[in-house]
Order: structure tokens, then C-alpha cells, then sequence
């Protein structure tokens, strides 16, 4: 597994023993019912405990003597008491297995919930994968020992305690010659849990390295096959297979050395037991059911003792896990709404850039001193480079990120005085390669309506331009798109998009305009909608297409994170040599297309 | 066009599905197993023996202990009682002994059959043509080398052993309890049926659950990466409630589900135990009786009770294997589909290698279609290109441009006609020597893991650094390279993820350039890169393909303008041939698939 603790710098390292009690924090919801189970999971090992004294006593006492009346009431007393024993367990296996569901689904609709409060800058900085491994592998980790393994642990020490108790009162002196061998054998049990656990996870490690291998080859295929470098990535792939292999060894060298060793210990404990037990009874000071009870009871003893070893182990694995996850629970909700916050106060979308700057990374501005008036129902179109910062001034007005210096207003209000949902219910975004979920199109499209009327939602897609394509669809309206449906072109994604955006009805619309391409007649079809759509909406642009200056009322160069010129396109063309630049690489375009006109005519 | 998320197959279930248990079918399983551990016949031997010894040791302390009562205690004989804790002793040293080298021997067999395995699937893999990995989606072959593998990997270490194990200690402990006393055994035995129906009844109701749980788990997995995918808009969009809610829910159903195997496997584990107390009962009570007819004596109820505890686990282990065992079996089918496949394009008895060419391409009258006997896509493609010629392809989608791009680097033979490259048959030559000589950039340039060096020197292992420099300063590439934290030396992730779209183009641009082929395909990308890019991109691509023949399937209009010969196709047949100004002059087909590219960029 990645380490990939580095990318949580804030958090401070905690203390193994703060994690841990934190964990069972989670446990405080369900203090009933892991009371009972504790209850109930020490009658079943008395009961267990019992069957044996029982067995040695009717040896004593019925068997030996031959008491046939004797037998017929403990053989009765046995099945009573195994009946109790599993009802007990029925009981405790209920009650715990419910529990450890509870508590599973509690962590996990946690996580959830935070991770929705969380903002773009998290986003930024964490992979989904990452994330993902968290509220997975590591919850699992977690809920199998927050959910059994605690009442394990209550289950072992009980027996332990009963058995040892019983075994004193047998034979004190037999007792302590079964139980030399106990810290031997949790100390062997916990050192292979420790130093396999390493190994364990290497293999896993190397395995994905061999996974990795054989998807980039596969995905790949073409450019192996192109460059005939089949020889050289088989080697490769034969180098890490062969890791693999060695590490796979070394941990099965580990558990031939530990695994019959753990198992042969408590034979040494029995074998002592026999003779000296047997001495005594040789000499009449056992009889010879408590011997061979308390040769019973010794076995009993074996499990609980490597489990303890082992528990130990997944208690450390468990906090580790809990760690992660309290990493991602502990972030710092960046961008929430101020404890005043208010509405959005009613206008017409005037938005205000007042100095803004504004850094991702401290130290590494993206955007400096920015002042931009943008009345309202203009259309305006940013224009620059990559990195010019078009994206990032843009993403400031629906607050995806606050800004490090000045301010940007929005018919007069700081968005930061305004309620998150407020403002972004006013605000329609359309970015780069849009996200849709896997889900019918009606519910994409009204994703940010609650309850949208299908009547609204067919309006949005006909603005759109996207209900022709959409009524062609196997299911019209209700066709799911996604992983689990159809997948739709780039063209179509930001139709929908744009639908989804517009059925807000917002006062200020961004859109983006880079997308794959469409064909002509739909491109213009397009341009043909948005124009109408962007009547009486403020519209910030993101541009990165010429064609898109068309749209616009006016049109704002970046350069380097700052304002390098405003103005029409003819004013531009005068003033701006950035401007210049850019749109002269264009113009070959336009050439060509003046050409067509011509051939055409 | 969804980007591929890498580690996706780690989300794929474990189907346990067999849907042939023929026999012929269940012997060819068992060949391809005997077949992988030929090579190692001694230590599967030893792993063998060990394991029987193992299994014997493990069943004779019980009957040691005893007969150390009967003998010893029961007799007053100290000595018979020291010897047989002696023999105890010797048998559990001879049991862990054994234990040690079954436990070596079996996991390095089973790891080394493994790898071997992993190996040959992967190179059988590498021979198989691109019409395979065109046929089957790339997530289901990827989880033939790792999840498959892995299922056979856990019957293969674990698995045999503990079937082996558990059955012989399980007839072992029955033929003992026999030979100790046969009354009471039978009498013991009176539980087993109990237990097996039991037991079977639980693994197969317990394997459905299992399995619906998994799918429930697979939801709330979707769902969750699916949403912190797109968090941005679901907070863009004011959907934080409802999204939780449905969160919510998806959550309840898998717990809902998982209630079910927690209701199971209450019943039985209890069960059972209630059975392990029936036995304690039948085993005094039975044995009592016996014993009050001076019929047995009390060493032999202590060996029983020691026994019963080798009845109990085995079973159980066994019901575990069923699900371990179903898997593999399930995965070895699967495995061996893929084994079964054969290239399409298979190199001649003898075709001999590609000697150094010009780059003089001609196509006479091919045909081509997919498989045996899927329609027909090329109707008779003849072109005749000169060394050093650039061609565009140009045609709308399914036109049958990329197909010629295929058929050229032999990714496919055609049905009829032939290909030459300097007048040598294709189908003569090795596809190594080929392809050595062909440069072929793919739409998406992909990159494997490794460094900016590893990938640009991709097809020439032995480039020297300045070679590999020089290549990525002609395409353009050299300085964004050396603005990464280690230039050259800078790991770029899997499929380049750290490089942008138009810097991984680049990158692809320098490769191909450093192979230096005569003969060069390319396939234009079509999504926008922002302007500074682009104009490199076409700085780069007029220095790749000047000097080399190269058949281009373009998109950019400056590509098109500058080819010396356009080639447009239409329903797989060439309608029009020619430069830019003749096709133009033409007011054909040319001229209006011109004015609808123009347009786009208008």
C-alpha cells in the first residue's frame, strides 16, 4: 500500500493510545447491547467450563462407582447444560453481529458526511483512489475489530481467567506446571503476528506491481505490439512475477517455522500434566476424573491464548487504520458558511472583482490584484494561456475557493457573507469534460432542482439543445447513461450539461468552453441556443476557442495570473500584442475558411 | 470518452460460476495442474510425504494419552506411564517436524507453480493479436493474471493441504475410534450425519448470502467513489442532502443484506456446538454403561473425548474449502479459454526478416473484414505510395481509414489482395522485423510507468541520453521536460497521468521520432490542447513526417492541407484521390467534408 500519509501534513502524528480510545468512542451508541454480549459470551465459556468439571465429576462419581442412577442425572445435566451454552451463544452471535453492523454503518455514513463538507481545495489534493482505500479497506480493518474483535478479546481473558481459576482450584501445583508454558506461547503468537505482518503486506505490494504490469501491457497493446516490444516487456513482467514468488517464500518460510511451533508448545504443558498428574493419581492424591478434567481444561486453553497473540496484532493493524481515517475526519472544512451568513440579496448579477488574489499553494500566486466590474446580463469572455489563471478567477464567484486578497461581490454582497446554498443555487456552472452520474438522464439533468417537473426538464434540454438527441435514446428521458448505461459523446455530456445548469434558472452562468468536438451543424446549433440562454444572465466565459468571441459583449485578457487588456475584439486587436498572439494562431483557421467560401461560390 | 481508472479490476467480484462439470472437461482441468507441477515432481513428493506424516503424528497423541491411563495410571505402573508420555513427546516433535517441511515444501510448490503460471498466461498473451484485445474488453483480461491467478492461488497453498488434512485426519480418527472400541465408536459416530447435513446445508445457504452481500458491497462501493468523483458538482449544485440520503440507503441495503449471514451463522456455530456437547454425552454416557460392564476402560472415554475435537474442525474446514474450491475451478476454466486462443496473425514457417526499406507501400485491390465472416469493410483498396510520401487519410467515422492503418502494420491480414513495402509481400516477413521498421503513434499517446528517458527510448532500449535528448528537442518537447522536478529522470505515473494531454502527445511524437522508422502511422488525436501546445504539436509533426513514408489518419486541417497525397474514404473505397488544390478544384466529396471541418473552428 502507498504511503501516502505525507499528503496529510496538518495532521499531527497521534498517540497510538488517543486513536484507540477514539475508536471505541464509536462502540458508546451500543454500550447496551455490548454489555449483554459480554454477559452472555461468559455464560457460554462457564458453560463450557462446566461441562468438563461435570466430566471429571461423573467419572468420579457416577462411572468409577458404577452409580448407573448417577449417570442417567449427569448425562441429563450435560445436554441441559449444552442446550443453555447454545442458546448463549445464539444470543451472543445475534446481539454482536448486529452491533458490528451498526457500527460499520455508522463509521461509514460519517466518513460520508464529511467528506461532503470538505472543498474543492481537498479535492484538489486527494486522489479518489486514495480516499476510496480509506472508507474501504481501512473501515473494514476497523469494523471487524471494533465488531468482534473487542468481544473476542472480553471472550479469551474470561476464559482464560475461568479455566485458570478452575485449574488452581484442581491442583495448584498441576496449575502452574500447564501454565509455564502461557507467556511462551503469546509471546510466540505475537512476534509472528508482528514480524508476518510486514511480509504479508509486501507480498500484497508486489503483487500490485505484477498488476500493474499486466493492465498497462493489455490497455497498452497497441504501442507494445507497434514499438515489437513484446521480448522486453515480458521480461519485465517475468522480473516482477518472480518477486512476487521470493517475498510469497520468505512469509511461507516464516509461517513453517512459527505456525507448527505455536501448535507443538502446549503438547510440552500436556505431556508434563500427564505425568505428574498421572504420578499423583498413581499415589491417590488425584482422582482420576479431576486428572482427566483438568487435561480437558488445558486443551481449552490453547485457542485463546494464540488468538491473544494474534489480537494483539490486529489491534495495532486496526489503530493504524483508524488513524487514516481520522486524517480525512479531521481536515478542516475550508470554505462553510459564515455563522451570519445570509441570502443571496435579489439583483440582476452584477459581479464585482475588487483586488483580488488569490494562491492554491502559499507562496505561489495565480492571481494578482484582479479588479473587474462585470454588469449584469454582460457576457464576458476570458481569454490567456494555460495557467493564466481563466479557470481559477472564474471558480472564486460560486466560492469554490476564497480568495486570499480582496473580494468579489455579487450584487453587492461579499460571497462570503452569503449562505453556500444561496449562492451556488444562483449560480450555473458548466466546466471542462463535465461529470454526470450514473443515473437517467432527467435525473442528470435535474440534478440541482429538487423534484424537477418533467416539463422543466424537457425546457432545459430543448434550451440546451439537447432534446433531439436525448428523445433518440433507447429510453428517452430515463435512459441511463454511465458505467452502468450508455456512454454518451463529449458533445452530448455537455448538452446535458448545459441543461443541467440552466434548469437553475441562475442569475450568473460559467461556462467553460473546451470540449471535444462536435460536428458543424450541432456546434452551431449550440452557439445558436447558448445566445439565447445567456440573454439577461451574466456570463463568464472561460474561453478557448476563437469562435467563442463571437458570443461575448466583451472580452478579458489574463496573462500571468493578471488583467493584461480589456475590451472589444477590434480594440484588441490595436492594443493587446497577447491578444494578438493568440488570435493569430487562429487566423490560418479563419484563412481556410475564407478559402471554402470562396471555392464555394 | 471516460478516462480508464487504473485498479479497477480490484473492484471486480469473484465470480464462483461453473457451468461445466463434464468429465471430459474436469480431466483437462487436471491435466493443466499435473502439466504445471511436472517440473517439480521431487518436492510435490516431499510435500506429500511430509503432509502424511504430519496428519499420522497429529492422531497419535490422543491415543497415547490414552493409553497412558489404561496402561499406566490405571495399573499403577509408573514406568508404562513415563514411556508413554515419552512416546507423547516423540510424536508431537515428529509432528512439528513434519509440519515445518509440509508447510515449506507445499508453499514453495504452490508459489512456484504460480508464478509459472503467471508467466506462461502472460506470454501466451503477448502473442495473441490485436483482434483479441479488440474482441474482449481490457478489465476482463486484466482479471485473468490477477484475480484468477489469485483464486488459484488460494486452492493451490492452502486448499490441497487442508483437503488432505481434514479428510485423513477425519477417516483417520474413525478408523481409530473403531479399533479402540467399536460400540462406542458407532455410538459417536450417530452425530456425524448431523453435522455434515448441518454443515453443508449452512456452506451452500451461506455462500448465497455471501455472495448477495458482495454485490450490495459493490454498490456502496460505486456509489461512494462515484460521488467523491464528483463532489465538485454535487457541491456546485446545492445536492449534499439528497446525494447523503441515497448514501444512506445504499448503505442500509448492504447491511440489511449482511443481517442475513449474521442470522446463519448464529445458527450454526451453536448448533454444532450443541452437537460437540451431545457427543461429550453419548461418549460418558454410552462409555458409562460399557464400563459398568467392565466392557472398556476409562483411558479409552479419555482418548474419545481427546478425538472429538478431530471431528468438529476438519468438517468445518472442509465447508470452507467449498467456496475456495469453486473459485478456482471457476477461474482455471476461465484461464484455460484464454490458453485455448490462438493468433490470428501467426508468422510463416519460414518467413525471414525484413530487410532495411525504402518505405515504397502499395496496397493491390484488398479486401478486408473482421473474423471469418463479418461483413466486408474494405471493398478493394489499391494505392500505390512512393518513399518518403505523406499521406491523409481522411474519410468520416467508419470510413475505413484506421482499418488501412491496421492492415499496413499487419495487425490483421486481409481476406484478399496483398500489401507490399518495397514489393515484399507483408505476409512474408516477421512481424518483429515489421514493426521494427514501422512507427506507429497511436490517438491517445499512452505511456507506460517509468521515466520521461524510459519512454521516449521505449522502442530503442539502447539509445544513448543524448539521443533521446535530441529526439524530444526536435519535437519540441525538451523544454517542459526539463521544467519537471527530475527532466528526464522524472517518473511519469501510470498512463503519463502527470503530463498533460498535449505533453504526452509530444512524448509519443519524440519515441516514435528516436525509432526512427521509414514508415510512420499516425493517428491524429482529435480533443483540443490548449494553443501554445498545438502550435508545437504542428511544429512537431511536420519535422516527424518529412523524410519518411507516413500514412496519417488526420483531423487538423493544417495536417490535410500539407499532405502530398489526400486520400478520402467513403464505405470502405477510395472516391477521391489528390492534393489539397486538385481535390478543392474537384467539388466533391473533398470539398464538403472541408467546409464542415472548417466550420468547427469558425
Amino acid at each position: 500500500m502507498v504511503n501516502d500519509t505525507k499528503d496529510f501534513v496538518d495532521a499531527a502524528p497521534a498517540a497510538y493510545r488517543d486513536t484507540f480510545a477514539r475508536l471505541l468512542g464509536f462502540l458508546r451508541p451500543y454500550k447496551l447491547s455490548l454489555t449483554v454480549s459480554m454477559v452472555l459470551a461468559a455464560a457460554s465459556q462457564a458453560a463450557s467450563i462446566a461441562l468438563i468439571v461435570i466430566t471429571g465429576t461423573v467419572i468420579n462419581d457416577a462411572i468409577k462407582p458404577h452409580d448407573t442412577g448417577k449417570l442417567e442425572l449427569y448425562i441429563v445435566l450435560i445436554l441441559v447444560i449444552g442446550l443453555v451454552k447454545a442458546v448463549c451463544m445464539v444470543g451472543r452471535r445475534f446481539i454482536s453481529g448486529r452491533q458490528a453492523l451498526g457500527v460499520e454503518y455508522d463509521m461509514r455514513n460519517s466518513l460520508y458526511a464529511h467528506l461532503q463538507r470538505l472543498s474543492f481545495g481537498f479535492y484538489d489534493r486527494h486522489q479518489t483512489g486514495q480516499l476510496m482505500s480509506r472508507a474501504t479497506i481501512d473501515l473494514q480493518t476497523v469494523r471487524f475489530f471494533l465488531g468482534y474483535g473487542t468481544i473476542f478479546f472480553f471472550q479469551h481473558v474470561t476464559t482464560l481467567v475461568g479455566v485458570t481459576v478452575v485449574m488452581f482450584v484442581y491442583d495448584w501445583q498441576l496449575a502452574l506446571l500447564g501454565l509455564a508454558i502461557t507467556p511462551i506461547l503469546v509471546g510466540l503468537a505475537y512476534r509472528y503476528s508482528h514480524i508476518s505482518h510486514p511480509v504479508l503486506r509486501d507480498v500484497q505490494q508486489k503483487m500490485a506491481d505484477v498488476a500493474t504490469v499486466a493492465e498497462e501491457n493489455i490497455v497498452g497493446v497497441h504501442v507494445v505490439k507497434s514499438f515489437a516490444q513484446e521480448q522486453a516487456e515480458q521480461a519485465k513482467f517475468e522480473v516482477r512475477s518472480q518477486s512476487v514468488f521470493r517475498q510469497s517464500v520468505l512469509a511461507n518460510r516464516q509461517r513453517a517455522f512459527y505456525v507448527p511451533l505455536i501448535s507443538f508448545i502446549p503438547l510440552l504443558a500436556q505431556a508434563g500434566v500427564l505425568l505428574y498428574g498421572g504420578y499423583q493419581v498413581i499415589h491417590g492424591q488425584m482422582a482420576i476424573g479431576d486428572f482427566i478434567a483438568f487435561n480437558l481444561l488445558l486443551s481449552m486453553l490453547v485457542m485463546p491464548l494464540r488468538m491473544l497473540g494474534m489480537w494483539i496484532g490486529q489491534a495495532q493493524r486496526a489503530t493504524a487504520s483508524g488513524e487514516r481515517i481520522f486524517q480525512v475526519m479531521d481536515e478542516p472544512e475550508e470554505v462553510t458558511d459564515a455563522p451570519d451568513a445570509v441570502d443571496l440579496p435579489a439583483g440582476d448579477g452584477v459581479v464585482r472583482f475588487e483586488n483580488v488574489s488569490f494562491a492554491y499553494v502559499p507562496g505561489r500566486l495565480v492571481l494578482e490584484e484582479i479588479d473587474l466590474p462585470i454588469d449584469a446580463g454582460r457576457t464576458v469572455a476570458l481569454i490567456g494561456h494555460t495557467g493564466s489563471g481563466k479557470t481559477t478567477l472564474a471558480s472564486l464567484v460560486p466560492r469554490f475557493y476564497d480568495v486570499l486578497e480582496g473580494r468579489v461581490t455579487i450584487d453587492g454582497a461579499d460571497v462570503r457573507d452569503v449562505k453556500l446554498a444561496s449562492l451556488r443555487s444562483q449560480i450555473g456552472v458548466i466546466s471542462q469534460d463535465p461529470f454526470l452520474f450514473s443515473a437517467a438522464v432527467r435525473e442528470n439533468i435535474g440534478f440541482g432542482v429538487t423534484a424537477a417537473t418533467d416539463a422543466q426538464v424537457e425546457q432545459a434540454a430543448r434550451l440546451a439543445q439537447a432534446h433531439e438527441f436525448i428523445a433518440k435514446l433507447p429510453d428517452g428521458y430515463d435512459t441511463v447513461i454511465g458505467e452502468r448505461g450508455i456512454t454518451l459523446s463529449g458533445g452530448q455530456r455537455q448538452r446535458i450539461a448545459i441543461a443541467r445548469a440552466l434548469i437553475v434558472d441562475p442569475r450568473i452562468l460559467i461556462l467553460d468552453d473546451a470540449t471535444a468536438s462536435v460536428d458543424a451543424t450541432t456546434e452551431a446549433h449550440i452557439r445558436l441556443g447558448l445566445r439565447e440562454v445567456m440573454k439577461g444572465r451574466t456570463t463568464i466565459i472561460i474561453a478557448h476557442r476563437l469562435s467563442t468571441i463571437a458570443l461575448a459583449d466583451e472580452l478579458v485578457v489574463l496573462e500571468a495570473g493578471r488583467l493584461a487588456a480589456r475590451g472589444t475584439h477590434e480594440e484588441l486587436i490595436e492594443t493587446s500584442p497577447v491578444y494578438r498572439e493568440i488570435y493569430e494562431h487562429g487566423l490560418l483557421e479563419h484563412e481556410l475558411v475564407e478559402q471554402v467560401e470562396a471555392a464555394a461560390s | 470518452m471516460r478516462v480508464w481508472q487504473p485498479g479497477s479490476y480490484m473492484t471486480r467480484q469473484r465470480g464462483a460460476e461453473v457451468d461445466d462439470w463434464s468429465w471430459k472437461q474436469t480431466v483437462r482441468r487436471v491435466t493443466t495442474l499435473a502439466r504445471l507441477t511436472k517440473p517439480y515432481k521431487l518436492r510435490t513428493a516431499l510435500a506429500l510425504l511430509s503432509l502424511l506424516a504430519a496428519t499420522a503424528t497429529g492422531l497419535a497423541p490422543p491415543y497415547l494419552a490414552g493409553m497412558a491411563v489404561n496402561r499406566g495410571i490405571e495399573e499403577g505402573d509408573t514406568h508404562a506411564l513415563v514411556l508413554l508420555v515419552i512416546a507423547f513427546l516423540a510424536a508431537g516433535i515428529l509432528n512439528w517436524l513434519a509440519g515445518y517441511a509440509q508447510t515449506y515444501f507445499t508453499g514453495w510448490t504452490g508459489e512456484r507453480i504460480l508464478a509459472d503460471l503467471r508467466n506462461l498466461l502472460f506470454r501466451h498473451l503477448q502473442r495473441l493479436s490485436l483482434g483479441f484485445y479488440e474482441r474482449n474488453r481490457a478489465g476482463v483480461i486484466i482479471s485473468r493474471l490477477t484475480n484468477d491467478v489469485e483464486a488459484i492461488d488460494q486452492l493451490v497453498t492452502d486448499g490441497v493441504t487442508t483437503l488432505v488434512q481434514s479428510t485423513l485426519t477425519l477417516f483417520g480418527t474413525a478408523v481409530i475410534l473403531f479399533i479402540l472400541d467399536w460400540r462406542l465408536a458407532l455410538a459417536t459416530l450417530v452425530v456425524l450425519p448431523f453435522l455434515f447435513v448441518a454443515t453443508a446445508v449452512f456452506r451452500i445457504r451461506a455462500t448465497r448470502a455471501y455472495n448477495a452481500v458482495r454485490v450490495k458491497l459493490a454498490m456502496v462501493t460505486a456509489t461512494l467513489a462515484e460521488d467523491i468523483a464528483g463532489m465538485r458538482v454535487v457541491q456546485s449544485f446545492n445536492r449534499e442532502l439528497q446525494q447523503e440520503r441515497q448514501f444512506r440507503r445504499v448503505n442500509d441495503e448492504y447491511r440489511q443484506s449482511n443481517q442475513q449471514t449474521v442470522v446463519l451463522n448464529g445458527l450454526y456455530f451453536p448448533f454444532v456446538d450443541f452437537l460437540s456437547s451431545v457427543a461429550i454425552a453419548i461418549v460418558l454416557g454410552f462409555g458409562g454403561y460399557l464400563f459398568f460392564n467392565d466392557e472398556i476402560l476409562i483411558g479409552t472415554l479419555f482418548a474419545f473425548m481427546l478425538y472429538l475435537s478431530n471431528f468438529f474442525d476438519p468438517v468445518q474446514q472442509l465447508s470452507q474449502l467449498y467456496n475456495t474450491f469453486l473459485s478456482a475451478v471457476a477461474a482455471l476454466d476461465k484461464i484455460m479459454d484464454v490458453m485455448d486462443e490462438e493468433p490470428e496473425v501467426q508468422d510463416r514457417q519460414r518467413a525471414r526478416e525484413l530487410p532495411r526499406i525504402n518505405g515504397h507501400v502499395r496496397f493491390d485491390n484488398v479486401r478486408f473484414g473482421y473474423g471469418q465472416t463479418g461483413p466486408e469493410v474494405l471493398h478493394g483498396i489499391d494505392l500505390d505510395v512512393p518513399p518518403g510520401t505523406t499521406v491523409a487519410l481522411v474519410g468520416h467515422t467508419g470510413a475505413g481509414k484506421s482499418t488501412i492503418a491496421k492492415l499496413l502494420a499487419r495487425f490483421y491480414d486481409p481476406r484478399e489482395g496483398a500489401i507490399t513495402i518495397d514489393d515484399i509481400d507483408l505476409r512474408d516477413v516477421s512481424q518483429r522485423s515489421l514493426r521494427q521498421q514501422l512507427g506507429i503513434v497511436p490517438q491517445e499517446g499512452f505511456l507506460f510507468a517509468g521515466t520521461v528517458r524510459d519512454n521516449i527510448a521505449f522502442g530503442k532500449h539502447d539509445a544513448t541520453p543524448a539521443e533521446v535528448v535530441a529526439a524530444a528537442q526536435t519535437v519540441g518537447a525538451h523544454e517542459f521536460i526539463m521544467r519537471l522536478e527530475n527532466g528526464y529522470e522524472t517518473e511519469v505515473q501510470e498512463r503519463g497521468s502527470r503530463l498533460s494531454l498535449g505533453q504526452r502527445q509530444l512524448v509519443a511524437f519524440a519515441r516514435a521520432l528516436l525509432a526512427d522508422p521509414r514508415i510512420l502511422i499516425l493517428d491524429e488525436a482529435t480533443s483540443s490542447v490548449d494553443i501554445g501546445t498545438e502550435r508545437k504539436i504542428e511544429q512537431a509533426l511536420h519535422l516527424l513526417l518529412s523524410d519518411r513514408t507516413a500514412f496519417v489518419i488526420a483531423h487538423r486541417l493544417s495536417t490535410i492541407r500539407n499532405a502530398d497525397v489526400i486520400v478520402v474514404l467513403e464505405d470502405g473505397r477510395i472516391v477521391e484521390m489528390g492534393t489539397h488544390d486538385e481535390l478543392m478544384a474537384r467539388r466533391g466529396l473533398y470539398l464538403s467534408l472541408y467546409g464542415d471541418w472548417a466550420a468547427e473552428v469558425a
